[in-house]
C-alpha cells in the first residue's frame, strides 16, 4: 500500500473506491478489517467462519460501493458493520453444534460486555435479536409473550445500550 | 414527538445495529426528513460505535487479507466484476489460492464436468452392452454353423437310409 494514501479521509477513500482504485481497496481492508473481525468473531465464534465473513464483506463492499451514499449511513464503518452482521448471522451455527476446540474466546466483546449487565429478560431478547438475528415475532413465540412486549423489552435494552456507549465512548 | 426524547429511545443505536423494525424504519426516515439535526446525531452515534469497535479490534489472520486481495484482483480482472448497484444474475465458485496451487473456475465448468461424466458413463454402458450382444450373436452363429456342418455331414446318410427304407 502506498504511504501517501494511508491517512486519506473517509470521503476521499470512498471516491477512490468508486473509481476502482486497487490501492484504495487495500486501504479499505487495512483500515476496517480489524474492527469488523472483532465484531464477526463475537457473532460467529468459529474462526474459519469469521474469516469467510470478512472475505465476503469486503468483496461485497467493493462491488457495492456505489450504493453507500444512498444507504442512509453517515460512516463507512456502519455500512460495513451492518453487512458484517448480516453475513455473520447467515454463517452462524447453533451453539450446541460447536465443540470447545473451535470456539474463539469472545466474552470480552463490547456487545457481550454490554448485554451481560442487562436483566435476564432484556439480555435474552437482545441476544436473540442481535446475535441470532431472530425476528420479534419469533422471539415472542419462543418466550411465550406478545410482540408488543418483546418490542418494549428491546426498547429498554436499546436505551441501556445508548447509556453504555455514552458512558464509555462519549 | 420531541426530537430529544426520540433520540433518547435509542432508535439511532437500533438503526446502526440493524435492529430497527420496518415500521420504526419508516418513522425514522420521516424524522430524518423533518429534522435535519438528526443527521448530526446519527453521525455521532455511528462514530461512537465505530470507536467502540476499534477499541476491541482483532487482527484477522494474514491469509484472510490474501483472500480478500485475491477477490479484489478477480473483480478487477473482470472475473466477477459488474458496475453499479445491480447484482449480477450469476455467481462464481471462487477457489481461493494457497501458494498459487489453486485456480478459479466459472460455475458453468461444473455443468460441463457433470455432462462429461454422464456421457462417459453412457458410453461405457453402451460399449459393455454391445460387447455382450456381439458375444451373444457370435456364440449363436458358432452354434448355428456347428449344427449346419453336422447336418450337412449326416444328411446324405439319412437320405440314403430313407431311400433304402422306401
Amino acid at each position: 500500500m502506498r504511504r501517501d494514501l494511508a491517512h486519506i479521509g473517509e470521503q476521499a477513500l470512498i471516491d477512490r473506491l468508486m473509481a476502482g482504485d486497487p490501492v484504495a481497496k487495500e486501504l479499505l481492508y487495512d483500515r476496517y478489517a480489524g474492527a469488523l473481525y472483532g465484531v464477526a468473531i463475537q457473532l460467529v465464534p468459529v474462526r474459519s467462519r469469521a474469516d469467510d465473513v470478512i472475505v465476503r464483506v469486503f468483496t461485497w463492499a467493493v462491488q457495492h460501493i456505489g450504493s453507500y451514499r444512498t444507504s442512509g449511513y453517515q460512516t463507512l464503518f456502519s455500512w460495513l458493520l451492518r453487512k458484517t452482521r448480516e453475513f455473520a448471522i447467515k454463517e452462524a451455527i447453533p451453539d450446541n453444534a460447536l465443540g470447545g476446540a473451535e470456539l474463539v474466546k469472545n466474552e470480552e466483546g463490547v456487545l457481550k460486555r454490554f448485554y451481560v449487565c442487562l436483566p435476564t429478560t432484556e439480555q435474552q431478547v437482545f441476544r436473540l435479536c442481535y446475535f441470532k438475528g431472530l425476528s420479534i415475532t419469533t422471539i415472542a413465540r419462543m418466550m411465550g409473550t406478545s410482540e408488543g412486549h418483546v418490542n418494549e423489552i428491546l426498547k429498554v435494552a436499546m436505551i441501556a445500550f445508548r447509556k453504555f456507549l455514552l458512558d464509555n465512548w462519549n | 414527538m420531541e426530537l430529544k426524547t426520540y433520540i433518547e429511545t435509542g432508535i439511532i443505536e437500533s438503526y446502526v445495529l440493524g435492529l430497527i423494525s420496518d415500521v420504526e424504519a419508516e418513522e425514522f426516515q420521516l424524522m430524518r426528513k423533518l429534522y435535519s439535526e438528526l443527521e448530526t446525531e446519527i453521525e455521532v452515534v455511528e462514530r461512537r460505535i465505530e470507536r467502540a469497535a476499534f477499541d476491541e479490534a482483532v487482527l484477522p489472520p494474514v491469509q484472510v487479507k490474501e483472500r480478500v486481495l485475491q477477490s479484489f484482483r478477480w473483480e478487477a480482472g473482470g472475473g466477477g466484476a459488474f458496475a453499479g448497484d445491480v447484482p449480477p444474475n450469476y455467481t462464481f465458485i471462487n477457489i481461493q489460492p494457497k501458494n498459487n496451487d489453486h485456480i478459479m473456475v466459472h460455475k458453468y465448468w461444473r455443468i460441463f464436468f457433470i455432462f462429461i461424466v454422464l456421457l462417459a458413463k453412457i458410453l461405457l454402458f453402451l460399449s459393455i452392452f454391445y460387447f455382450l450382444k456381439y458375444a451373444q450373436i457370435k456364440e449363436q452363429r458358432t452354434g448355428f454353423n456347428f449344427r449346419q456342418t453336422s447336418t450337412e455331414q449326416y444328411a446324405p446318410n439319412i437320405s440314403s437310409e430313407n431311400n433304402f427304407t422306401i
